[in-house]
C-alpha cells in the first residue's frame, strides 16, 4: 500500500489542469499518442467547448520512479467550477496529496485561493507548480512569490512546468512519490469506502467511483450505502485506466468503481460511504451533504406539445445528475413546464444547452432566482422556488433569501468599481486583503439572488475581464423583500414576476416596463405593460401597435421575397411564447438581467 | 367616350387557364421612388433585341413544357407590364403581341393588358394597341397634381397626365389608373383627383401608398432631410380617405390597394393572388409555373446574354413544397376582400376573437377577413399569421410518442380545400 499515491489536481480555470493531467498520463505510459486525442478526462462536448470538467474521471498510472520502484498513482480530477463546490469537497476527501497549479502569466486567481483552502481543510499535502513557464509573458518568480505568501513554503520548493512542453513534469512526477503520502487505512478492517462521484452506465447501472478508505470489497459481496440506507450487490468491481478495468476486488487505499445495478445514480450519492452488509463498519465518512440546489428557474418548452420530451430528457439527465432537481408546474402564460434546481448558473446552463442541443428542445427558461424561506403568521416556514407562489405580504411576516460569501481576486486598480457593483446589489464588504502588491481579495457577503442575476457579467465587464470570483453558500438572513408582478394587458404574467427587496421595487418596476417595451415586439394590438406590487401598479407604458405599412401589389410576382422574409421571421419566432394573444420572446422573461441599477 | 363601366367586354370572370406576364423593361427617365427592374439607357436596337429575345425566351419555355407546347392551358391572361411598354415603337408593339400570340393558346375572351406611361401614350399608340388586341390599358398616373408629380419625379405633368386618361377611357373599355399615395397629398385633392377620372370613365384604380425603398432618390432626400415623410397617422388618414372616395365614387375594394366598378377586375392580377400559374417573360420578369417560380435577370445585358446563349435567363428558381405554397396562398388571400379560409389557420379563438375585437378582421363565412384597419397592418398580420399557417409538414410529423398523440394540432388538414362547414 505504501506504493499507491493519491491525489488530484486543483486549479482556477484555464490554468492547465487538464493539459497537465495528459502529460502525466502520456509520460507514465498509461496513454500513447491518439489515444490521448486531447483532453482525456474532460469527456462531455459541451465540457470541452466550455473548457470545464464536470464529472471528474480518476485514472490510474504506473511510474517507474528513480528510486527503481513502481509506484501506482491515481489521478482524482475535480470538477472546475464553483457550482460544483461540494464535489470537489468530496474528490478532495478521496486524496492525500493535491497539485496546485498556477498559471505563470496569470497568477492566483480566485479559485485557486478557494480551491487551496479546501484542500487545506482536507488535510492534503500541497504541490505548489507554477505552469506555462513557456509563455513569453510568464514571469514564474513574482507567482512563486505569491504562492509562498499564500501557503507558506519554501520558494524552493515550487515546482516549474510546461504541460505544453512536457518540461519540468518529471520533477513533478517525482515529487508526487516523494511527497505524497501513501495512504493509511487497514486492510483488515471493516470495508468503508467514499464515494466522490458516481455516473448512469445504461449497460451496468448507477457506478460508484470509490476510493477505499479500510478493508477490501469484492464482486459479488453485498454491500451497504450507509447515508441512504440502501443494499446493492457489487455486479462489477475494478479500477480505471481509460476505461473501466474489472478486477475482483478493490482494497484500502485504492481508487476504483463499483458497478451496483442501482437504476439511478441518486440512490448512489456522491459523498455516501460503501461498506459490506455482512461485516459493516460503524461509522460513516464525514462530510457528506445531499448536493443541494441553490439556483431555480422554469423551463417551458415553446411548443406545447413538446412537454413529454421535455419530461424525458431531464429524466434522461437526471440519471447522471444527481444535484439536477425538477418539479411539474404549471403557468398560466407558458403552460405546462418545469420548475428546475441547480446548483448554480452555469449549471443551470449546461443543462439549458444540453437540453436543446442533444434533445433538440426549444425552451423558455424563466428569469433563474434562489429558494426563499417564507414565514406565515402562524410562524410556519414555506419554501418558495418560484416568485409567482410568493403569497401576499398580508399573510406574511418574514422572507428570507440565501446568501453568499464572496470572495473576488482583481488588480487594484478596479477595487472601486467592484466595490460599488457589489454594493449596488445589496452586498456588505467583509473584507480586503493584498495578494501581492497588485492585487487584492475582497470579500463580500451577498444574496445569491442579486448574484444569479447578472453580477458575473457585471464583474467581468468592470475589470476587463481581470477580476476572478469564487462564492459559497452561508445562511439565509432576513431582508424586506416583496413581490413584483407584471402585467401584460392587465394579467399578470406569474412567468414575470419577481421578488425585489422594498426599495428598489419603484425603480426596478419601472426600468422593467422600459425594457419590455423594448423586448416586445410591436404587434397588431396595442400591448399594455404594467408593474404592480399587490394592486397597487407602480410603472407602466405601452407597446403600440403597428401602423401603416400597407403594402402595394406583389408587382410581377416577387411574392419569394416576401415569402422568404416571414419564412425567416417565423423561424426566429420558435422562441416567441404566445401569452393571450400577445407575443413575448425569450428575451423578455430575461428582461431583468438588462436592468441598469 | 364611353360610358363609365358600361360594356363589360370581355366579361370578367375567374381565370382557369394561366396568365402571361412580359415585362418591358425601358422608360424615359427614372422616377425618383422606383426600384422596379427599368432602366433609362436604351435605344431603337436594345428595344428591338429585348423584344426578340422575349419571344425567344418564350420558345425556350415551350422546349421545356409539354403543356405549353401542345397548348394545353389556355392563357386567359395576357400583361404586358414595364417599365414603361409605351415606349416601345408602334411596328415593335405589334410584332411582340403577334410573336406571343403565334406562340401561345390565347383564348378568345383574354385578358390583354398593356401598361401605358402618360408621357408616350399619344393618339398613334393608343390606336397600335387597340388593333393590336390589348382590351385594357393600366395608366401611371401617380397623381394629377403637378407639385406631387415633381416629388415623385415622373416625366409626365398634371395636363399630359390628364390628356393620357382622357385619351386612354376614348379608345378602350378598360382602364385602370395607378396612383401613389404620396407624402403632402390631402384627402380632399385625392377625392376630386378620383372623381376626375371616374367622369373620364376609368373603370379601376389602384392606390398605392408610397414604400421608400432603400436607394432611390426619394429615400436618400428623405435620409438627408430634404423631404419629410408623412407621419404614420398621416399615412393612415389619406388611405382611409381614398377608400371613402372611392365608395362614394362607386368604386369597390376588392384587394389591399386596389378598387374596380362592379365587373371591372383586373383578371391577371387577382389570377397572381389567387396563386393561379403564370408566365414572367423579358429582363426582371418574374413567373409561376408547376411548382416553380422563377426571376430573370433583371439586367438587360445579362438577359440577353443568356438568350444569346440558348440557356433560360434565370438569375434564380426555387421548387416550392406543400409548406411553402399554403404560405404564400395564406398572405397572398389575406390581401384580397375575399380572405383566408379558417381551415388554412391554425389560430387559438381567443386570437381570432382578440383581432375581431380590434377591428383588425372580421370572420364571415369561415374565412378571415381583413378590414380596413387590418388592411393597414397588413405586414403585422401577415407576419404573425405567418406562424399559424397549416402546413403539411407538421402534420406529417411522425409520432414517436407511441402514446398515440394526434400527429396534427388541428385534424381541419383533412379539408386542404376549405370547404366551408358552417
Ligand atoms: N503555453 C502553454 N499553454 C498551456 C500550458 N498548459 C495549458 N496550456 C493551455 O492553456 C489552456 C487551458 O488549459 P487546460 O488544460 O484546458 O486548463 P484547465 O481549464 O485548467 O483544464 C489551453 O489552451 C492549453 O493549451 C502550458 O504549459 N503552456
Ligand atoms: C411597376 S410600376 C410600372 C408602371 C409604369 N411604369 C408607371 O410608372 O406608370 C406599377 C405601379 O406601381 C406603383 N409603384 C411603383 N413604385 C412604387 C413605390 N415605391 N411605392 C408605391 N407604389 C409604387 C406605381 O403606382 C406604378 O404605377
Ligand atoms: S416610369 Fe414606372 S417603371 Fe419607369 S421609373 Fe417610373 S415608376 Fe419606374
Amino acid at each position: 500500500m505504501d506504493q499507491y499515491r493519491n491525489f488530484c489536481i486543483i486549479a482556477h480555470i484555464d490554468h492547465g489542469k487538464s493539459t497537465l493531467a495528459d502529460r502525466l498520463l502520456e509520460l507514465t505510459g498509461t496513454v500513447i499518442g491518439k489515444d490521448r486525442k486531447a483532453q482525456v478526462l474532460d469527456s462531455m462536448d459541451l465540457e470541452q467547448e466550455r473548457g470545464i470538467t464536470i464529472k471528474s474521471h480518476p485514472i490510474r498510472m504506473e511510474y517507474a520512479a528513480q528510486d527503481g520502484r513502481t509506484y501506482t498513482l491515481n489521478l482524482i480530477d475535480t470538477p472546475g467550477h464553483v457550482d460544483f463546490h461540494y464535489e470537489v469537497s468530496r474528490s478532495l476527501a478521496a486524496c492525500e496529496g493535491a497539485i496546485l497549479v498556477v498559471d505563470a502569466a496569470q497568477g492566483i486567481q480566485a479559485q485557486t485561493i478557494n480551491n487551496l483552502y479546501l484542500a487545506v481543510e482536507h488535510n492534503l499535502t500541497i504541490l505548489p507548480v507554477i505552469n506555462k513557464i513557456d509563455l513569453p509573458a510568464a514571469d514564474p518568480d513574482a507567482v512563486t512569490d505569491q504562492i509562498v505568501d499564500l501557503i507558506g513554503c519554501d520558494a524552493s520548493e515550487v515546482i516549474r512546468v510546461s504541460a505544453k512542453t512536457g518540461e519540468g513534469v518529471d520533477a513533478l512526477l517525482e515529487a508526487i512519490v516523494a511527497q505524497v503520502p501513501p495512504p493509511a487505512g487497514d486492510v483488515k478492517a471493516q470495508a468503508q469506502a467514499l464515494i466522490f462521484d458516481s455516473i448512469f452506465d445504461p449497460y451496468v447501472g448507477a457506478v460508484a467511483y470509490v476510493r477505499m478508505m479500510q478493508g477490501t470489497i469484492a464482486k459479488g459481496q453485498r454491500i451497504r450505502l450507509i447515508q441512504q440506507q440502501r443494499d446493492h450487490e457489487v455486479g462489477e468491481i475494478g479500477w480505471f485506466r481509460l476505461s473501466r478495468v474489472p478486477r475482483k476486488e478493490l482494497s484500502a487505499g485504492e481508487v476504483g468503481y463499483i458497478a451496483t445495478g442501482a437504476k439511478d445514480v441518486r440512490h448512489i450519492r456522491v459523498g455516501d460511504t460503501v461498506t459490506l452488509v455482512d461485516d459493516p463498519c460503524l461509522e460513516a465518512m464525514s462530510g457528506y451533504s445531499e448536493a443541494k440546489p441553490m439556483v431555480f428557474s422554469g423551463f417551458y418548452p415553446t411548443d406545447n406539445d413538446d412537454y413529454d420530451n421535455l419530461k424525458d430528457a431531464l429524466q434522461k439527465l437526471q440519471l447522471n445528475d444527481a444535484a439536477l432537481t425538477f418539479e411539474p408546474e404549471k403557468s398560466a402564460a407558458l403552460g405546462f413546464g418545469f420548475r428546475c434546481g441547480f446548483l448554480g448558473l452555469l449549471h443551470l446552463e449546461i443543462i439549458q444547452e444540453r437540453l436543446e442541443r442533444e434533445y433538440d428542445l426549444n425552451l423558455i427558461a424563466t428569469l433563474p432566482n434562489v429558494e426563499y424561506e417564507v414565514v406565515d403568521k402562524d410562524g410556519k416556514i414555506l419554501l418558495v422556488e418560484n416568485p409567482a407562489l410568493m403569497p401576499p405580504s398580508q399573510e406574511i411576516t418574514d422572507v428570507r433569501e440565501p446568501f453568499v460569501r464572496l470572495s473576488v481576486i482583481s488588480p487594484k486598480e478596479f477595487i472601486g468599481a467592484i466595490i460599488q457593483i457589489t454594493l449596488e446589489r445589496r452586498g456588505t464588504q467583509r473584507k480586503m486583503e493584498y495578494i501581492d502588491t497588485e492585487r487584492v481579495n475582497i470579500e463580500f457577503d451577498l444574496p445569491l439572488s442579486e448574484l444569479v442575476v447578472d453580477y458575473y457579467d457585471k464583474l467581468k465587464s468592470v475589470t476587463r475581464g481581470y477580476a476572478s470570483m469564487d462564492y459559497e453558500y452561508t445562511e439565509h438572513r432576513a431582508g424586506n423583500l416583496i413581490k413584483l408582478d407584471i402585467m401584460i394587458n392587465g394579467e399578470p404574467v406569474d412567468a414575470l414576476a419577481f421578488i425585489v427587496h422594498r426599495d428598489k421595487a419603484h425603480h426596478w418596476g419601472m426600468e422593467i416596463c422600459r425594457k419590455l417595451k423594448e423586448l416586445i415586439p410591436r404587434q397588431m394590438f396595442q400591448v399594455a405593460i404594467q408593474a404592480a406590487i399587490g394592486n397597487r401598479v407602480i410603472a407602466r407604458t405601452n407597446v403600440k401597435a403597428f401602423r401603416k405599412n400597407v403594402t402595394a401589389k406583389c408587382y410581377g410576382g416577387d411574392i419569394s421575397r416576401k415569402r422568404k422574409l416571414l419564412e425567416k421571421q417565423k423561424a426566429g419566432k420558435r422562441r416567441m411564447k404566445q401569452v393571450g394573444s400577445v407575443e413575448i420572446p425569450q428575451e423578455a422573461f430575461m428582461a431583468v438581467l438588462k436592468v441598469e441599477r | 367616350m364611353t360610358a363609365p363601366g358600361m360594356q363589360p367586354t370581355p366579361p370578367s370572370r375567374p381565370a382557369r387557364g394561366g396568365g402571361v406576364y412580359v415585362h418591358v423593361p425601358f422608360c424615359a427617365s427614372i422616377c425618383s421612388y422606383c426600384h422596379f427592374a427599368r432602366t433609362d439607357h436604351h435605344d431603337a436596337e436594345l428595344r428591338r433585341r429585348t423584344v426578340e429575345a422575349t419571344l425567344a425566351e418564350l420558345d425556350l419555355r415551350r422546349d421545356q413544357s409539354s403543356v405549353l407546347r401542345a397548348g394545353l392551358r389556355p392563357v386567359d391572361t395576357l400583361y404586358i407590364g414595364g417599365g414603361t411598354p409605351s415606349i416601345l415603337e408602334a411596328e415593335l408593339f405589334r410584332d411582340l403581341l403577334d410573336g406571343l400570340r403565334g406562340r401561345l393558346n390565347l383564348a378568345d375572351d383574354a385578358e390583354v393588358t398593356a401598361e401605358a406611361n402618360p408621357e408616350s401614350f399619344d393618339e398613334d399608340t393608343a390606336i397600335t394597341w387597340s388593333q393590336a388586341g390589348v382590351n385594357r390599358v393600366s395608366l401611371g398616373v401617380q397623381s394629377l397634381r403637378d407639385g406631387t408629380l415633381d416629388l415623385l419625379g415622373r416625366a409626365a405633368d398634371a395636363a399630359t397626365t390628364r390628356a393620357a386618361l382622357e385619351r386612354a377611357c376614348a379608345h378602350f373599355d378598360r382602364v385602370s389608373a395607378d396612383w401613389i399615395l404620396a407624402p403632402g397629398v390631402t384627402p380632399e385633392a385625392l377625392a376630386a383627383e378620383f372623381a376626375e377620372a371616374r367622369a373620364l370613365g376609368v373603370g379601376h384604380i389602384s392606390f398605392y401608398i408610397l414604400e421608400w425603398h432603400p436607394g432611390t432618390a426619394l429615400t436618400r432626400a428623405a435620409a438627408e432631410g430634404r423631404i419629410a415623410p408623412d407621419p404614420d397617422e398621416r399615412v393612415e388618414a389619406v388611405y382611409l380617405a381614398a377608400l371613402s372616395a372611392l365608395n362614394a365614387l362607386g368604386y369597390e375594394q376588392y384587394e389591399v390597394s386596389n378598387a374596380c366598378l362592379p365587373g371591372q377586375e383586373s383578371r391577371h392580377n387577382s389570377a397572381y393572388w389567387r396563386r393561379r400559374p403564370y408566365l414572367g417573360l423579358g429582363p426582371g420578369a418574374h413567373g409561376f409555373w408547376g411548382r416553380r417560380r422563377h426571376a430573370n435577370h433583371a439586367a438587360t445585358d445579362r438577359y440577353l446574354a443568356a438568350i444569346d446563349a440558348g440557356r433560360l435567363p434565370e438569375a434564380s428558381w426555387e421548387l416550392l413544397d406543400g409548406a411553402a405554397g399554403r404560405l404564400e396562398a395564406a398572405i397572398l388571400a389575406l390581401r384580397t376582400c375575399e380572405g383566408v379560409d379558417l381551415d388554412r389557420l391554425a389560430v387559438s379563438e381567443e386570437a381570432l376573437a382578440a383581432g375581431c375585437a380590434e377591428e383588425l378582421w372580421v370572420l364571415d363565412r369561415h374565412r378571415l377577413r381583413l378590414t380596413t384597419r387590418g388592411f393597414l397592418r397588413i405586414d403585422a398580420i401577415e407576419s404573425w399569421l405567418s406562424s399559424h399557417v397549416i402546413v403539411p409538414e407538421r402534420c406529417a410529423r411522425v409520432d414517436t410518442s407511441g402514446e398515440g398523440r394526434l400527429p396534427c394540432r388541428d385534424s381541419k388538414q383533412h379539408h386542404p380545400n376549405g370547404t366551408t362547414r358552417a
